[in-house]
């Protein structure tokens, strides 16, 4: 997969999934509060956030694995930071990369528009579902309400990753960080217009 | 032989494997007997301070409670369950509490596992092993590893950007809507900082000749040998082992594909 890749691709990416895994650890406690108030749907309010990084790295490097990559190196990652985070994590930020991949792969990895983005994030959504359903044993639960956690889950994973990254991968681009990737070089062709 | 010296590739195979039987069960006593063996093996067979171990368990105690009550509030009613109490729309019964146990305990049994994980491997070992047992490319080992570095840079940087503000007369965000404002203007300076590095990183990377060709000897090698099959096959037999003690117990429930 990493064939086609430059070097200095992958250590973008690989320093964005680092960067996003200190994050992603951070709002697992603010997960946690949440967990305290509202119970287990608590996490699905916000877990749109653990699949940002797959949408930034997308939108930034648009190339086949750019997606599940980041997501499994930031798991990878949040797992060598330590703390109580087990090597099951690396099976869910795989599974969750997979989902916002298909959908870039759906497109042909052509199309990065605000809703393909935000497709994406719900994939992630649907995808990382499917695996808590069974590690979480939410079959245990009434469906009524593991329906409901699944659709907020899908909006959290359409905002707070689809929107949000497409946010801040465009703060990113502005500052000309990006002028050497694909949405740094988009954004300059749509400045000097 | 302790825990700390088992090849990291096949310690974080054998949790997660581990795992993956331990979900297919719905009983309490089958993550109870795995929760006493883990935290057996790894005070016995595993270099480990009590007070840190404590400190990463804690907060799962908090996560179980909250699993136990939301499995008894929102339960999934079958037919024959006896109702122990019921208010309103809320149904309290014998087995949607028995359900609630063992997911509480599921999510105990999987924080004892992950902690004799990581409190016994140390970050780059494991990266190490990934790369010369599990084949992770070396572009991507290495590039982890240099991002890994930045961290500590990082921090470094967000404290000069405090500072700066600081100088320039910025007020403390007191207000939510001002504390998500002073979130962007630190998150965007610091992605872009850590993204010019990383190009740097990759430019110096490569003028010192790192190519990420697999055919590639490494100074430091991760073995693998068989004692850490033995304790994978430990692992792996103890899960077993614990839904054979509470099938023998009556108390054996498995995941019948509900949806």
């Amino acid at each position: 997969m990493l064939a086609k890749w430059k070097l200095r691709e992958v250590i973008v990416l690989s320093v964005l999934a680092v960067v996003f895994a200190v994050v992603y650890l951070l709002f697992l406690q603010l997960g946690n509060v949440l967990f305290g108030l509202f119970g287990l749907i608590g996490y699905d309010i916000i877990f749109g956030i653990w699949f940002i990084v797959s949408i930034i790295a997308a939108y930034i490097i648009r190339k086949p694995g750019a997606a599940f990559l980041s997501e499994t190196v930031a798991a990878t990652v949040e797992v060598m930071l330590g703390n109580a985070v087990g090597p099951q994590l690396i099976i869910s930020g795989m599974i969750q990369g997979l989902g916002a991949e298909t959908v870039f792969a759906a497109t042909r990895w052509k199309n990065y528009s605000t809703w393909v983005l935000m497709a994406a994030g719900m994939g992630s959504s649907l995808f990382s579902f499917a695996w808590g359903f069974y590690v979480s044993g939410f079959a245990a639960l009434s469906p009524g309400y593991v329906t409901a956690m699944f659709f907020v889950r899908l909006v959290s994973g359409a905002l707070l990753a689809g929107l949000l990254g497409k946010y801040l991968s465009e703060g990113l681009a502005k500052t000309g960080a990006l002028n050497s990737f694909p949405l740094g070089k988009e954004h300059k062709r749509n400045v000097t217009v | 032989m302790s825990l700390n010296e088992v090849n990291p590739s096949i310690k974080a195979f054998a949790i997660v494997i581990s795992i993956l039987i331990l979900s297919v069960f719905f009983d309490p006593i089958t993550p109870l007997v795995t929760i006493l063996w883990s935290v057996t093996v790894t005070f016995l067979f595993g270099r480990v301070s009590f007070k840190k171990w404590l400190l990463l368990f804690a907060p799962f105690l908090f996560i179980a409670v909250i699993y136990v009550w939301s499995t008894m509030l929102f339960p999934r009613l079958q037919g024959g369950d006896s109702v122990i109490w019921q208010w309103g729309f809320l149904t309290l019964t014998a087995e949607g509490f028995q359900r609630g146990a063992s997911l509480g305990l599921r999510v105990l049994s999987f924080a004892t596992l992950s902690i004799m994980f990581t409190l016994t491997t140390k970050p780059t070992d494991f990266l190490l092993s990934l790369m010369q047992q599990c084949k992770l490319p070396p572009k991507l080992a290495y590039g982890i590893m240099a991002g890994y570095r930045f961290l500590p840079l990082i921090k470094e940087e967000f404290q000069t950007l405090q500072n700066a503000h600081r100088v320039r007369g910025v007020a403390r965000a007191r207000t939510i809507p001002d504390k998500v404002k002073q979130l962007k203007r630190y998150v965007i300076p610091l992605l872009a900082g850590a993204i010019r590095k990383a190009e740097r990183t990759a430019l110096a990377m490569e003028s010192k000749g790192f190519t990420g060709d697999k055919n590639r000897i490494f100074y430091r090698e991760i073995t693998v040998s068989r004692m850490d099959w033995l304790f994978f096959i430990l692992m792996i037999s103890a899960v077993c082992l614990s839904a054979f003690i509470s099938w023998k117990l009556g108390y054996l429930q498995f995941y019948n594909g509900e949806l």
